[in-house]
C-alpha cells in the first residue's frame, strides 16, 4: 500500500498540473494518466466479453467504441496542450510588452542625464531648461515606479494577497477627482468628457483602488479614441449598488478579442496597436479590484465604434446634505 | 543648416534631442504625432527624419508609408528611434525604407547625435 502511495506520488500529477496553473481537467498528465486506465480497461472488457460471445461483430464494436472514446480524450488532450501554449505565448508578449513600457522612461530618463552630464551641452543650458530636464527625469522615474507597483498588484492578486482597506466615499467626488486629472491628454486627443450624475449615494470600497479602477478605464477612453470625440460617464443606482459606466466612440475591440479582454498580459491586435502604449494588465488588475469589492465588471464594444465598459459597487447609505 | 524633422509624443525626449541637435547647427522640426509629422515633412523636406514607432494618429509604419507613396518625401532618409525590439517590427520598418532602426535605450544621445552626422557623411 505503501509502496503504491509513492508510486503515486512519484508522478506528481498535482504538482505538474499547478505549475502549469490549469485546472486537473486541462492538464495533460492527467488525461494521459485517465486514458491509459480507459484503455487497459477496455481492453480487458473486450476480452472478457469477446469470450463469452465469440462474435466478431461484438468485439468488433467494442474496439470501435473505445477507438472513439480515445478519440475524444485525445481531442481533449490536444485542447489542454493548446491552452498551455496560449499562456506560455501570453507570457512571451508579457515580457514584450512589458520591457517596451519599462524601456520608454528609462531611455528617456538616460537622454536626459546624458544631457545634463555633457559638460559641452550643460554650459549653454540655461537655468529654466535644467530644470525643465531635471522635471522630466522624476517625471518619468514615477512613471516606471507606477508600471512596477502594477506588477507588484498583479502578482498580489495572483497570490490572493491583495488586502482592500473598504470605507465609504462619494463615487462622483472621486471620478470628478480623476476627470480632472486627464485634462491635458483629453486636450491632446480632442475629446471632450463629461459625467453624468443619476445616484447621489456613497459607495463602500477601497477608495485608493477603485480610484486605480477609474484611472485604468479612463486613461483606456482617452488613449483609444483615436479621431477624438466625446466620453460619458454616468454614475445610476441600481438596487443595491452603484452602477458606473464610461462610453467612448473610440477604436473599440475587435470580436475575436473580446473573450480575452480582461486577461492579464492581453493587449488587442486592433488599429490602436502602435498608436498607444499599454501594458495589458490595467484591465486584468481593475476587473480584480471590483470582484474582490463584492461588485461586478463588464463591457459592450464594437470596433471602430467604440466602447462601453462598466462596473458596480456596494451602496454605503445617503449622502446627508 | 540642414533641416531634421523629429516625430517622437515624448516630449521630453522631444526636448533632449532638440537641444542636442540644436547645438550641434542643425535646424529641428518636430511632430507630436504620425499625422503632424507627415504634413511637416511634405512642407518642409526635411533632410533627415528621426521617427518613432509608438505614435498617436499614425503609427511610425504608417508614416513610412505616407513618406514612400509621394515622390518628395520619398528620398528623405529617415532614422527608426524607438522601443520595440521583435524582429518583425524591425524587419517591417526596413522594408517600408527606413535606413536605420535604432532602440533608444540601447544607445546614448551621444550615439544618435552621431548617427546623424554619419547620414550626412560629416
Amino acid at each position: 500500500m505503501e509502496e503504491s502511495e509513492n508510486w503515486f506520488d512519484s508522478l506528481n500529477l498535482k504538482k505538474t498540473c499547478s505549475k502549469y496553473r490549469v485546472s486537473i481537467f486541462h492538464c495533460p498528465q492527467f488525461l494521459f494518466l485517465i486514458m491509459g486506465c480507459a484503455q487497459i480497461l477496455a481492453i480487458l472488457t473486450t476480452y472478457k466479453i469477446a469470450k463469452i460471445y465469440q462474435e466478431p461483430e461484438i468485439a468488433a464494436l467494442i474496439v470501435l467504441a473505445v477507438s472513439a472514446m480515445i478519440f475524444f480524450i485525445g481531442q481533449i488532450i490536444i485542447n489542454s496542450f493548446e491552452r498551455i501554449a496560449i499562456s506560455s505565448l501570453a507570457k512571451s508578449e508579457f515580457i514584450s510588452i512589458i520591457s517596451h513600457q519599462l524601456r520608454s522612461p528609462m531611455s528617456a530618463i538616460k537622454w536626459q542625464l546624458d544631457m545634463l552630464l555633457s559638460e559641452d551641452l550643460k554650459k549653454n543650458l540655461s537655468t529654466d531648461k535644467f530644470g525643465e530636464f531635471l522635471k522630466g527625469v522624476y517625471e518619468q522615474n514615477e512613471r516606471m515606479i507606477k508600471s512596477v507597483n502594477d506588477l507588484l498588484e498583479v502578482n498580489r492578486i495572483e497570490d490572493g494577497d491583495m488586502v482592500l482597506n473598504p470605507e465609504s466615499f462619494s463615487l462622483q467626488a472621486l471620478t470628478e477627482q480623476v476627470v480632472n486629472q486627464y485634462t491635458k491628454e483629453a486636450l491632446l486627443m480632442n475629446v471632450k468628457i463629461s459625467v453624468s450624475l443619476g445616484s447621489d449615494q456613497l459607495v463602500y470600497a477601497d477608495k485608493i483602488r477603485v480610484k486605480r479602477v477609474i484611472e485604468y478605464l479612463l486613461d483606456n477612453a482617452v488613449k483609444y479614441s483615436l479621431n477624438g470625440g466625446s466620453i460619458e460617464i454616468d454614475i445610476e443606482h441600481e438596487g443595491k449598488n452603484i452602477l458606473w459606466k464610461i462610453t467612448d466612440q473610440g477604436a473599440g475591440i475587435p470580436q475575436k478579442d473580446q473573450k480575452r479582454i480582461f486577461d492579464k498580459f492581453f493587449r488587442s491586435k486592433n488599429v490602436a496597436r502602435y498608436k498607444t502604449s499599454g501594458s495589458g494588465i490595467g484591465l486584468f488588475i481593475a476587473k480584480s479590484i471590483i470582484s474582490l469589492s463584492k461588485g461586478k465588471m463588464g463591457f459592450f464594444s464594437s470596433e471602430n465604434k467604440g466602447s462601453i465598459f462598466w462596473f458596480t459597487l456596494p451602496t454605503a447609505g445617503k449622502i446627508n446634505s | 543648416m540642414k533641416k531634421i524633422l523629429f516625430i517622437e509624443d515624448e516630449e521630453s525626449l522631444q526636448n533632449v534631442v532638440k537641444e542636442t541637435l540644436k547645438e550641434n547647427g542643425y535646424n529641428v522640426l518636430s511632430a507630436l504625432d504620425g499625422k503632424k509629422g507627415i504634413e511637416i515633412a511634405k512642407n518642409e523636406k526635411p533632410d533627415l527624419i528621426l521617427l518613432d514607432l509608438i505614435l498617436p494618429q499614425k503609427d511610425g509604419f504608417e508614416v513610412l508609408e505616407a513618406l514612400k507613396e509621394n515622390p518628395n518625401t520619398a528620398v528623405i532618409p529617415v532614422i527608426v528611434l524607438t522601443n520595440l525590439e521583435g524582429s518583425a517590427d524591425i524587419e517591417k520598418a526596413l522594408s517600408l525604407g527606413a535606413r536605420t532602426y535604432l532602440v533608444k535605450s540601447n544607445y546614448s544621445l551621444d550615439d544618435v547625435l552621431l548617427k546623424v552626422k554619419n547620414v550626412f557623411g560629416e
